[in-house]
């Protein structure tokens, strides 16, 4: 994939005071009896990264839906850049791109025209539709399958279709539902890349996924949403320095002697069942990391590897969802 | 400033309609063709000699009205109801419901795209019966109007169709218990004139014996049923099915959660 789209600027910009690209507040959806939002605030500045995370029903999909227009809301404000998204629908949807989950665009028509009438939804004349094609499938390497009917399309070619058909109005915010769900990691490497190039030209993301590397990787903002709450926002930094603790997995050349593991008592020494491996556990505000690494090689332990013990974020992750499942 | 209407996101999504139709003659324009040559040939030449003119004029003649007008409802019917059931079933729908097109600009594009395949097929059938039957024209007022105000009723039909049904089974339901037999009780092969009193009080609550009268009178100067009420009634039919579509579409009926 190359450079992000280089029409972005050429678009009217309509600038409201509030400079929130995405703000709700109290924001509930009920289907029938399920409560599937109980009151979500969430605030997204313009040209932030904002990853959207949560276990599977947690409500981030209705979320999304809500904001790009494909379901109602119960209750509550929704605002895009400072317009209502009911009453200045119009306002909000060609300022929003969406990338959903699953593959959703017509299967007998060809990969040219999928982009050509997108451009002509939002209101993009002909001959500009064409341009913002062509330039969208030299970009995302569909030039060669601009004829073939999308169901024709391999599981790669149709993702970056959708992220291309998404782009069509350059819009200033994009919103992708697991975008990298189920693509190979060619694939998934080269959209982080890409994505973090557009969110750098200035366009805000909210993404979804179920990767905590990818939104670590990514986002510089995190929400977290659990049972249709969002339990916590931060920035990603904030975030993943929650934790007091660390963990440090030491793997040695040879078996690791009872000796070696006793003189580590007061880290909290775990032994991996071949004897190769120790985890340690403490305390980063009072015990020193400089500390804790000479005192394993003055433990006399072969020192092989040393790596953190688990990804940070996620710990975080687990943590507060687990909490908010035990309320 | 917003713009009231979105010509372009409306000519964009017509544009779509039409080309989709277009794109498959053979499943869509010609069809009806030999179809209604082959009622002209059975029907017409080979039985009209068995049965007597009616109201002067010859059997062939009497049915082509009918058979131009079973081809415009079961064409307009047709692309509306196919095209947005695809377009729920295999999700693209949604291309649309995050536009920034409002719903009626919306519904309009999509109905009037079944509007124009109907209208297009009806007036291939009319060429191909004015070659095999030379069918005269007596009224073309009355010829357009009843076509367009029948093509957008049954254009809405079929859109809502494909919006209530949740399979291909639930979307055969209506044409094929609605539509077809209505169609076929409509007067396309018959005079009601030719019922007993009981039949033809049934026969006059079906609305396709109106319009397939109302055509009638247009091609041939002779129709069962008041011309002035059944192009009243198509007219605010057509108006109505088509704020139906438009309420139904506004509310995301099976399409929104």
């Amino acid at each position: 994939m190359r450079g992000v789209p280089h029409w972005s600027e050429e678009l009217p910009v309509q600038m409201k005071t509030d400079t929130n690209a995405i703000s709700t507040h109290r924001l509930v959806k009920r289907y029938g009896k399920l409560t599937a939002l109980h009151g979500i605030d969430l605030r997204v500045g313009e040209g932030q990264f904002v990853g959207l995370l949560g276990p599977n029903g947690a409500g981030k999909t209705t979320t999304i839906n809500i904001l790009s227009g494909l379901s109602n809301k119960t209750s509550g404000d929704v605002s895009l850049f400072g317009y209502d998204v009911i009453k200045s629908y119009r306002e909000c949807r060609r300022r929003v791109g969406l990338v959903p989950q699953e593959f959703n665009f017509d299967l007998f028509a060809k990969v040219r025209k999928i982009l050509q009438f997108q451009g002509g939804y939002f209101g993009i004349g002909k001959a500009e539709c064409s341009r913002r094609a062509l330039a969208l499938m030299e970009q995302f390497d569909l030039t060669e399958k601009q004829n073939t009917p999308a169901r024709y399309l391999s599981g790669g070619m149709k993702r970056r279709l959708m992220i291309a058909r998404a782009l069509m109005h350059a819009p200033r915010l994009l919103i992708l539902d697991e975008p990298t769900a189920g693509v190979d990691v060619d694939l998934r490497r080269s959209l982080w890349s890409f994505l973090g190039e557009v969110n750098k030209s200035g366009t805000t993301i909210l993404l979804t996924t179920h990767y905590i590397e990818e939104a670590e990787a990514l986002c510089d903002h995190i929400a977290i949403i659990n049972q249709g709450r969002i339990i916590d926002q931060d920035t990603t930094q904030n975030m993943s320095n929650r934790l007091s603790h660390e963990s440090i997995v030491v793997t040695a050349s040879r078996k690791i002697s009872g000796e070696a593991i006793r003189s580590l008592a007061d880290l909290d020494p775990q032994s991996g069942a071949d004897g190769h491996a120790l985890t340690l556990t403490f305390h980063r505000d009072t015990v020193p990391y400089e500390s804790v690494l000479q005192r394993v090689l003055a433990s006399g332990i072969g020192v092989a590897n040393i790596q953190p013990a688990d990804n940070r974020l996620e710990q975080v992750f687990l943590h507060l969802t687990k909490s908010g499942n035990q309320q | 400033m917003t713009r009231r209407f979105e010509f372009i996101g409306l000519r964009t999504l017509l544009g779509r309609e039409i080309h989709r139709f277009l794109r498959l003659p053979n499943q869509t324009l010609l069809p009806p063709i030999i179809t209604a040559s082959l009622y002209i040939v059975i029907f017409g030449f080979a039985l009209s000699k068995r049965i007597s003119p009616v109201e002067g004029i010859s059997y062939e003649l009497y049915i082509i009205p009918g058979l131009i007008m079973m081809s415009i409802i079961s064409a307009s019917f047709g692309n509306t109801s196919s095209s947005v059931f695809s377009a729920r079933f295999q999700g693209f729908i949604q291309e649309l419901l995050v536009s920034p097109m409002s719903n009626f600009e919306i519904v309009l594009a999509i109905i009037l795209g079944g509007v124009v395949r109907g209208i297009v097929v009806g007036a291939l059938v009319t060429v191909t019966c004015i070659f095999l039957a030379d069918v005269p024209i007596h009224h073309p007022g009355p010829i357009i109007l009843f076509a367009v105000s029948v093509a957008t009723i049954f254009s809405c039909a079929g859109f809502i169709s494909a919006m209530w049904a949740q399979d291909f089974d639930r979307l055969s339901v209506f044409q094929n218990y609605v539509l077809t037999p209505l169609t076929y009780l409509g007067g396309v092969f018959f005079s009601v004139n030719w019922l007993d009193p009981f039949w033809q009080n049934i026969a006059k609550v079906n609305p396709i014996l109106y319009f397939v009268n109302g055509l009638r009178y247009g091609f041939l100067g002779v129709s069962d049923v008041n011309l002035w009420g059944a192009a009243g009634f198509a007219i605010v039919a057509a108006v109505g099915i088509f704020f139906l579509c438009y309420h139904l579409f506004r509310i995301g009926y099976n399409i929104k959660t």
